[in-house]
């Protein structure tokens, strides 16, 4: 979508004859205009990602369980997304009386807000990144762990035990999976010399990321999952022993809102993942923002394959997991990986022992 | 090794992820049901003899039988009714009906869905020929008692009605 966007202006700006440096001179607030023109393209493609995510998402469970899942409304079932939205966003606001009010109307929105900035990072292919920074990945880790204070926002605002215990539940696993997550990328860096999503993308031309650290790849998928809480790590809206987890008491468009952050994290994660392992939007024949968003669908697909297989874990054996497992395979993975930069170098001749 | 069996599952999911589907797309595709299968009733009104067992049988009273006696005082079919909002579909009726084959038995049509409260219930009435309905009203004619006319043939109002054609004739 922002290469669509892109392209438009690029035609627009051939069709003024004027050079893009002449026309930013000219108008001082052309960098707010532009960040707007980010900021819908962005909000344009969370909006489509999620729609087609869920009509995904439950097509899929219904095939991993041999059923078809939704059909009915519009050609395969592609229109049950916008029937669901319109029926949610006529339905009642319910806030409970003894709700911590500004807390419970703002974490649906900040949800929402985080998700959106996080799509602002990703590069769709070369030239077309919204926001480019030399410490994206970095800005990427500490913009999604976001995600948890408004997770917690939620349980805490709703004044619902349901809630409170599923948002600190979420707090728990978000924090500790963010660790083995952080590591795994920290041997990418490592290799790429970069921190810039788009050069750790743009150095995988030749060979993915996913062979030179498949234990980082393994790692960052587990933990992925697991910051997504996603199955078989969604303690936070376990339905069996929460009602529905931080989002018990929202009803309507919060609700919603709640959903569509949900599903718009798969996608920027998943992104995230084939920003990291599988060369970004690199690849023959097709357009770069063509092969970026087809390699993050097959990357969902995997997640979801992954989710609708196991079960649940217990919470105390998730824990048990992250901290007892992960994360010294973790460590161990960013050891043999430094060691293995250096005997790289030396084997190359670019350094001298 | 630790962990195989996180991979053999992962295969039984993709493996069913490919297999055919058992949901049936119902209105489209109409389902395969057993022979013996209890959805909705057939009645064989001319088969049947009125004798009520299926009545009797009913543990909720749901079926009402309608009968008069004709001239040589045979039990006379006029109108079965079936409320299934009351049926239990337990098939005692379809146990207890003595004819061959069944008046009353099941047949493989579930639904039963309905908009209305009265489409609920299922109503087969039964007419006889002219003929036939003049008879019973022409013996009593015959013995000059024009009241008994109308209470022989009171079981049901078209008979009643056709009793009195022929009496305004004579």
């Amino acid at each position: 979508m922002v290469g669509f966007l892109t392209t438009i202006f690029n035609w627009a700006q051939g069709i003024l004859g004027l050079p893009a440096t002449s026309l930013a001179d000219a108008l001082p607030w052309w960098d707010i205009l532009w960040a707007f023109i980010y900021f819908v393209g962005a909000v344009i493609l969370l909006i489509i990602n999620v729609i087609m995510l869920i009509w995904i998402e439950r097509r899929a469970a219904g095939f991993f369980q041999e059923r078809v899942g939704p059909n009915r409304v519009g050609p395969l079932g592609l229109l049950q997304t916008v029937n669901d939205t319109i029926k949610l966003l006529g339905k009642e606001w319910i806030m409970p009386a003894a709700a911590d009010k500004l807390i419970y109307l703002i974490a649906p929105l900040l949800i929402v807000t985080i998700s959106v900035t996080m799509y602002g990072l990703l590069p769709y292919g070369p030239g077309i990144t919204p926001v480019t920074l030399n410490v994206g990945i970095l800005f990427f880790l500490a913009i999604s762990s976001v995600n948890t204070l408004s997770v917690l926002m939620a349980g805490w605002g709703s004044n619902n035990k349901y809630s409170l215990l599923g948002g600190m539940r979420t707090v728990a696993q978000i924090i500790s999976y963010e660790i083995p997550m952080a590591l795994s990328i920290i041997g990418i860096v490592m290799i790429t010399g970069s921190l810039d999503l788009g050069t750790i993308a743009s150095s995988q031309a030749h060979v993915w990321n996913v062979f030179i650290q498949p234990v980082a790849f393994v790692i960052f998928v587990i933990s992925a999952l697991a910051e997504l809480t996603k199955s078989p790590f969604d303690m936070t809206e376990a339905e069996q022993e929460f009602v529905a987890g931080y989002h018990t008491e929202y009803s309507g468009i919060r609700f919603t809102l709640f959903f569509m952050g949900e599903y718009a994290n798969l996608f920027s994660m998943s992104a995230l993942g084939v920003v990291l392992f599988f060369g970004g939007a690199n690849g023959p024949f097709l357009p770069p923002w063509v092969w970026f968003i087809g390699k993050t669908y097959v990357f969902i697909l995997f997640m979801l394959w992954i989710r609708w297989t196991f079960l649940r874990i217990r919470v105390d054996k998730m824990m048990k997991f992250n901290w007892k497992v992960l994360i010294p395979i973790s460590l161990a993975n960013l050891l043999l990986t430094g060691v293995g930069i250096k005997i790289w170098q030396a084997a190359t001749g670019a350094i001298k022992w | 090794m630790y962990g195989l069996g996180l991979l053999k599952g992962l295969g039984v999911s993709l493996k069913r992820f490919w297999m055919p589907k058992i949901t049936q797309k119902y209105p489209e595709v109409q389902p395969d049901l057993p022979q013996r299968s209890k959805g909705s009733f057939k009645y064989d009104k001319d088969t049947c003899t009125s004798c009520e067992l299926c009545s009797m049988a009913c543990p909720n009273g749901v079926i009402k039988v309608e009968w008069h006696k004709d001239e040589s005082g045979k039990k006379r079919l006029d109108r079965y009714r079936m409320n299934l909002g009351h049926c239990l579909f337990c098939g005692l009726c379809v146990e207890a009906c003595p004819t061959t084959p069944k008046s009353i038995d099941f047949k493989t049509d579930f639904a039963l869905g309905c908009w209305r409260k009265e489409d609920i219930y299922r109503i087969w009435t039964k007419s006889y020929p002219a003929a036939e309905a003049v008879a019973p009203v022409m013996a009593p004619a015959a013995t000059g008692s024009p009241a008994a006319a109308g209470s022989a043939g009171g079981a049901s109002g078209s008979t009643g009605v056709a009793s009195g054609a022929p009496e305004g004739g004579n």
